[in-house]
């Protein structure tokens, strides 16, 4: 699963740590999820979105292999 | 996410501490003596068979308590290490801490199935004897060696 999360990051001017706080969970974790070395639960997606005021399909999208 | 079946992060040090000695134990033991005297007590078995003798329940046995002892100290102290919680616990602790469990227990029972067919008489009894540890030793050093790499990740990015 793609993500936008770095360039959203980076509009809102939020560091790693800022993002991890703001949704509960580790940097390490926030770090997995951008380099896409892990695939984020439905939970933390949809927090990680409300934190950046977005629809869950305008952050994530699927990829070919993911089907 | 809930993980209600970790224990409490503080209890990592405690953990440490008991690691700790029982190391310190199993060195007295190899080193000095396995059998010191102060260590003779009377214990309450549940069961135990003499050598060619029938099986007894509920009866007291006189030992040596060094290496339950031991035992008990590497046990308590790699399990508390083990499954204390991270001081953030989050999902991708959690897969880690699954896949290095996973790991450990294919690892664990890979070696012994090389130990049962390749090492005979005491030095398989010895094995079994080390073989009680390891699965919690395999998995303590690939879980913290995952977390450290991401660490190491982290301040790479920054």
């Amino acid at each position: 699963m793609k993500n936008n999360i770095k360039i959203e990051r980076a509009r809102n001017n939020m560091t790693q740590a800022d993002l991890a706080k703001c949704v509960g969970v580790s940097r390490q974790s926030i770090n997995a999820i951008e380099l896409g070395k892990y695939n984020l639960s439905t939970i933390l997606a949809l927090k990680i979105a409300s934190v950046f005021k977005m629809e869950f399909d305008e952050l994530f999208s699927l990829e070919k292999e993911d089907w | 996410m809930k993980f209600n079946y970790l224990f409490p992060h503080y209890l990592k040090r405690v953990g440490f501490v008991l690691l700790a000695l029982g190391v310190v134990a199993l060195m007295y033991s190899f080193l000095i003596s396995n059998t010191p005297d102060f260590m003779d007590f009377n214990v309450y078995a549940l069961i135990r068979q003499r050598f060619l003798s029938p099986v007894e329940f509920f009866s007291v046995v006189e030992t040596n308590f060094l290496d339950e002892l031991i035992a008990g100290l590497l046990i308590l102290g790699l399990g508390l290490i083990s499954f204390s919680r991270e001081k953030v616990e989050d999902e991708f602790i959690a897969k880690t801490r699954l896949e290095s469990l996973v790991w450990a227990t294919y690892l664990n029972y890979g070696v012994l199935l090389l130990s049962v067919l390749f090492v005979y008489e005491m030095a398989f009894f010895m094995v079994m004897i080390v073989n009680m540890f390891t699965i919690l030793i395999f998995f303590v050093i690939r879980f913290n060696w995952v977390m450290s790499k991401s660490k190491r990740q982290l301040r790479h990015e920054e």
